[in-house]
């Protein structure tokens, strides 16, 4: 996997979130913030959100943009979100949001391992549960 | 379409909208689920599902798009994006034979 598509920097552990769109605007930004992708990519992201829910299950949600968006993708890049205090995700309860950033494959491994995680319910309670971003990185790596 | 035997499904496409998130992680379940079973697992946008698909899988958010742009093809929609019962459904009958509702 590219080093760059997990950067230590996009993982944020406690973070708080009104609502579901101040979390997935805050996935947006910690995705801005590495140059990952442009501004309005984040407006994609909650566009997306509106339409069809990420949820995944194990309380973790998959916010990323529409196909339209990817123009505003610089590279492949996730970001790992976590909000201890939980966010209403339209009667779900979200704790950990992983932000994608897509226009390429890159980050197709990453996800079926996380899907492999949420499948087992003591290690997606691990990853919903981590502190540290080492943890993080062991997890989906 | 009233159902398809499992027999004759060859290739599976999973319909999303961006392709880059929750329809990724379905198909590489369903891919590591029907490793060895010979049956062709792929993602593409809603808007164009190949004509060599034998059934499509999609979020039952997408389903009117799908069925507008794939008439013709058997679509498994599902609500839950892991361990969905239609998903699972399919996967059994591809594994040990029967008809899928499509």
């Amino acid at each position: 996997m590219r080093d760059d598509l997990l950067d230590p920097r996009a993982v944020l552990l406690h973070e708080s979130a009104a609502d579901r769109d101040a979390a997935v605007r805050r996935c947006g930004r910690a995705l801005v913030e590495i140059g990952a992708v442009a501004e309005s990519y984040v407006e994609a992201m909650l566009e997306r959100e509106r339409t069809i829910s990420t949820y995944v299950g194990e309380g973790v949600a998959i916010p990323h943009g529409t196909a339209a968006a990817k123009e505003d993708v610089e590279r492949d890049a996730i970001c790992v979100v976590r909000f201890p205090g939980g966010v209403d995700w339209d009667g779900e309860q979200v704790t950990l949001c992983v932000g994608i950033a897509a226009k390429g494959n890159g980050h197709i491994p990453l996800l079926a391992e996380l899907a492999e995680i949420l499948l087992d319910p003591d290690r997606a309670r691990t990853l919903r549960e981590a502190t540290e971003v080492s943890q993080i990185l062991k997890e989906l790596t | 379409m009233a159902g398809i035997d499992s027999k004759d499904i060859r290739k599976i496409i999973v319909a999303c909208d961006a392709g880059m998130g929750s329809s990724v992680m379905l198909a590489s379940q369903l891919k590591k689920q029907l490793k060895n079973t010979g049956v062709t697992v792929e993602h593409t946008p809603v808007d164009s599902i190949p004509a060599d698909a034998d059934i499509v899988v999609c979020h039952s958010g997408l389903a009117a798009r799908a069925r507008a742009a794939a008439p013709d093809k058997p679509l498994v929609p599902f609500q839950i994006f892991l361990g969905d019962p239609a998903v699972t459904k399919l996967v059994d009958a591809i594994k040990n034979g029967g008809t899928v509702d499509a």
